[in-house]
């Protein structure tokens, strides 16, 4: 009798807490009833922080305007911040704290490919939602998994497609000379870049695959300057960039067009300071996945409402970039409804499909799907001005893989 | 063709010049304390930084901004010597080599002076200091040279000939000639080892300066930009680790052999061939191509 007593008042208990809400048994972590916890990282500080400070506050600043709009299905945002410094051990560390410490419901973060990548197999393994924050991570989305969705400001992917389509078609290029680094960044706009000219009937006269460590980029660019293209195409990273467009200019080549990758040129005003030399700039291109100049009309919309929640600090060139995957997590909580749980939540992420007013292409995921964005615009510099280039290029996901 | 082989030696020229002063300044520490200094590259890229703030902050002159530089640095060699490598020799157990702990106490150098840098929000972004020489470049036939490239060769030119004079021609130099020779007899004599030994980590590391800023007009400057060690590594293990003309001459050979390993064979083994000069220089002549025999030190 006194067994069955005890027995009755266990089940008694448990049967008490299935039915409280938002501590059933099932409850699905970081969710209660009133608040859905994200756990939000990025380069917060080191030598990469202006790569995700900005960000960071920005996807910050989109989880709380969404609160004060009521939240979502009835649930306030929580939003707990992590510093990865982009390094791969870090972030790996930081993951695992969000998933078995504060148990987030799903993670938010990354600014860096190489940290991103380093999360993926926890994140797999432990069937945690990972939405990147801003980084390209090639390698975490192609070829695509279930739990890692990302490349908000496009893969290298997209980049080599839409850098090459825009020599082609705006530019007029018919011989183009292909600059990348051949490391796996360089492999990934290669690949495309090469598929796309392909296509379009383009001959890739010169292919300069570069370490990212080289000093003296004169032997490239003479081969370069040998080749005599009508397009010179740069994925190069900036320290890189500057020798190039120094020797592009040294050479005499500025009547080709210079057409550069976004990752050659962060601050543009800080890489003409570096290149310090105005013949360089006289036909040079940039490529952005921003659907507007940084600071055009299209962007003061989102330069203003961070200025309102952080009067104190000037947001650097890549602010904005950290709002598009904010808004796709919101929009698909929103999908996943009331009974939210991390599956259901993924799948409303790849249906997810909308304009960021932010980016120059749409976002969308898919089944198949985890590269989020796959445009790009063209930006003509001089040194002083920047004028945007007309037309929104995109790769179609096909060309290069 | 021609003339692109020609431009690629002119470049190539050049930047072996810097490479030379690196490793000159590398050398110096070898031959007097048989430390290989992994901090080498860091103490160029400081150096670099220096002349950053010498010309955007404090608004100094280029000529001024060497010597700051040179100043700064100076004192961080000797300084690290007399705190750091000093304490380190005098811990030494009998009959136990104290080299591993030496070169371990330079690579520490390396990742604090990195760490340092990076602490300053100015190391954020990839920066570069302006030409000391500005102006169209100069066409010499087929081949087209900055006018700060030719100032690169003077400056590099003058430094190992001031470095060349002071080894050969001064008291204290001698002095620093003979304690890298043999300490112990050095010490007989009456001259101040330890002193010495101080100067030469300042002098090295004043020379790294100095090819720091010439670095930083030259390529973009990062707190990573301290890699370009190995460079040096290589043109010291061309030259001879125990020889300064030939880690100049090793410099060189290296500057114009990346270039034309570029042009001949593929833009992707420029960064490769150091590596294996250094391979194949270790295998075939250890010595290096002007280094002597390689003996045991005798006290």
């Amino acid at each position: 009798m006194k067994f069955n007593r005890w027995r009755a008042a266990i089940l008694a208990s448990l049967a008490l807490c299935a039915f409280q809400p938002g501590v059933g048994l099932a409850a699905e972590p970081g969710v209660t009833d009133t608040e859905i916890t994200i756990g939000l990282f990025g380069p917060m500080s080191g030598q990469l922080a202006s790569f995700g400070f900005d960000p960071v506050q920005a996807a910050k600043m989109w989880y709380e305007e969404v609160n004060k709009k009521g939240g979502i299905n009835g649930r306030k945002i929580k939003v707990l911040i992590e510093d990865d410094k982009c390094s791969p051990t870090e972030v790996v560390s930081v993951v695992k704290k969000y998933a078995t410490v504060d148990n987030t419901f799903i993670v938010h973060g990354g600014s860096c490919t190489a940290a991103a990548v380093a999360a993926q197999e926890f994140v797999t393994r432990e069937k945690i939602p990972m939405v990147m924050l801003n980084a390209a991570g090639d390698g975490a989305v192609i070829p695509p998994t279930r739990y890692v969705f990302g490349a908000f400001g496009g893969t290298q992917r997209a980049v080599g497609a839409t850098i090459m389509e825009f020599a082609i078609k705006e530019l007029k290029g018919k011989k183009i000379a292909y600059i990348a680094h051949d490391d796996d960044f360089g492999n990934s706009n290669w690949a495309t870049a090469k598929a796309v000219a392909e296509r379009m009937g383009a001959q890739v006269v010169a292919v300069e695959r570069i370490s990212p460590r080289i000093t003296d980029v004169t032997a490239p660019m003479l081969k370069v300057r040998a080749a005599n293209p009508d397009v010179i195409v740069s994925t190069a990273y900036p320290a890189q960039t500057v020798l190039i467009a120094q020797k592009y200019a040294e050479f005499g080549m500025t009547k080709t067009p210079l057409v550069v990758a976004v990752q050659g040129v962060p601050v543009p005003s800080v890489f003409a300071k570096n290149v310090d030399n105005d013949a360089a700039l006289v036909n040079f291109y940039y490529g952005s996945p921003l659907n507007d100049l940084t600071d055009g009309p299209k962007q003061q919309k989102w330069i203003s409402l961070y200025k309102q929640y952080y009067p104190d600090r000037t947001p650097g060139a890549f602010m904005t970039y950290g709002l598009p995957s904010a808004m796709a997590i919101t929009r698909a909580l929103e999908k996943a409804g009331r009974d939210l749980t991390r599956e259901k939540f993924i799948t409303a992420l790849e249906t997810v499909d909308f304009d960021s007013e932010v980016l120059a292409g749409p976002i969308a995921f898919s089944a198949t799907r985890r590269d989020g964005h796959r445009a790009s615009v063209f930006v003509k510099f001089d040194g002083k001005t920047h004028k945007l280039m007309p037309g929104v290029y995109s790769w179609n996901g096909k060309d290069g893989m | 063709m021609f003339d692109l082989v020609l431009q690629s030696v002119a470049s190539g020229v050049v930047t072996g010049c810097v490479y030379a002063l690196i490793a000159l300044s590398m050398v110096i520490v070898y031959k007097s304390t048989d430390v290989i200094n992994f901090a080498g590259g860091e103490i160029v890229m400081v150096g670099g930084y220096l002349g950053l703030l010498g010309l955007s902050y404090l608004k100094l002159p280029y000529t001024l901004v060497f010597l700051f530089g040179a100043i700064i640095t100076f004192t961080l060699g000797a300084l690290f010597d007399r705190v750091v490598l000093t304490k380190v020799l005098g811990r030494a157990v009998p009959g136990q080599s104290i080299m591993v702990a030496m070169v371990i106490a330079t690579v520490g150098l390396s990742y604090v002076l990195k760490g340092t840098v990076r602490l300053f929000p100015y190391a954020e972004d990839v920066r570069r200091l302006p030409p000391f020489i500005a102006g169209d470049p100069v066409f010499m036939g087929a081949i087209v040279l900055q006018r700060q490239d030719i100032a690169i060769v003077a400056i590099s030119t003058l430094a190992m000939l001031a470095l060349w004079a002071f080894f050969s021609r001064t008291m204290t130099g001698k002095a620093l000639r003979a304690t890298s020779q043999n300490a112990r007899a050095a010490a007989l004599i009456g001259i101040p080892v330890r002193h010495m030994r101080m100067a030469v980590w300042g002098i090295a590391s004043a020379l790294a300066a100095v090819a720091g800023i010439l670095l930083a007009s030259k390529l973009a400057m990062t707190p990573d930009m301290g890699v370009i060690v190995i460079l040096a590594f290589a043109a010291a293990a061309i030259g001879g680790f125990s020889s300064l003309p030939g880690c100049i001459v090793g410099g060189i050979i290296l500057g114009v052999m990346q270039n034309l390993v570029g042009l001949f064979l593929s833009s992707r083994a420029i960064s490769v061939a150091p590596f294996l000069v250094i391979m194949l220089i270790l295998t075939l002549r250890p010595q290096g191509l002007f280094g002597g025999p390689v003996v045991d030190k005798k006290v």
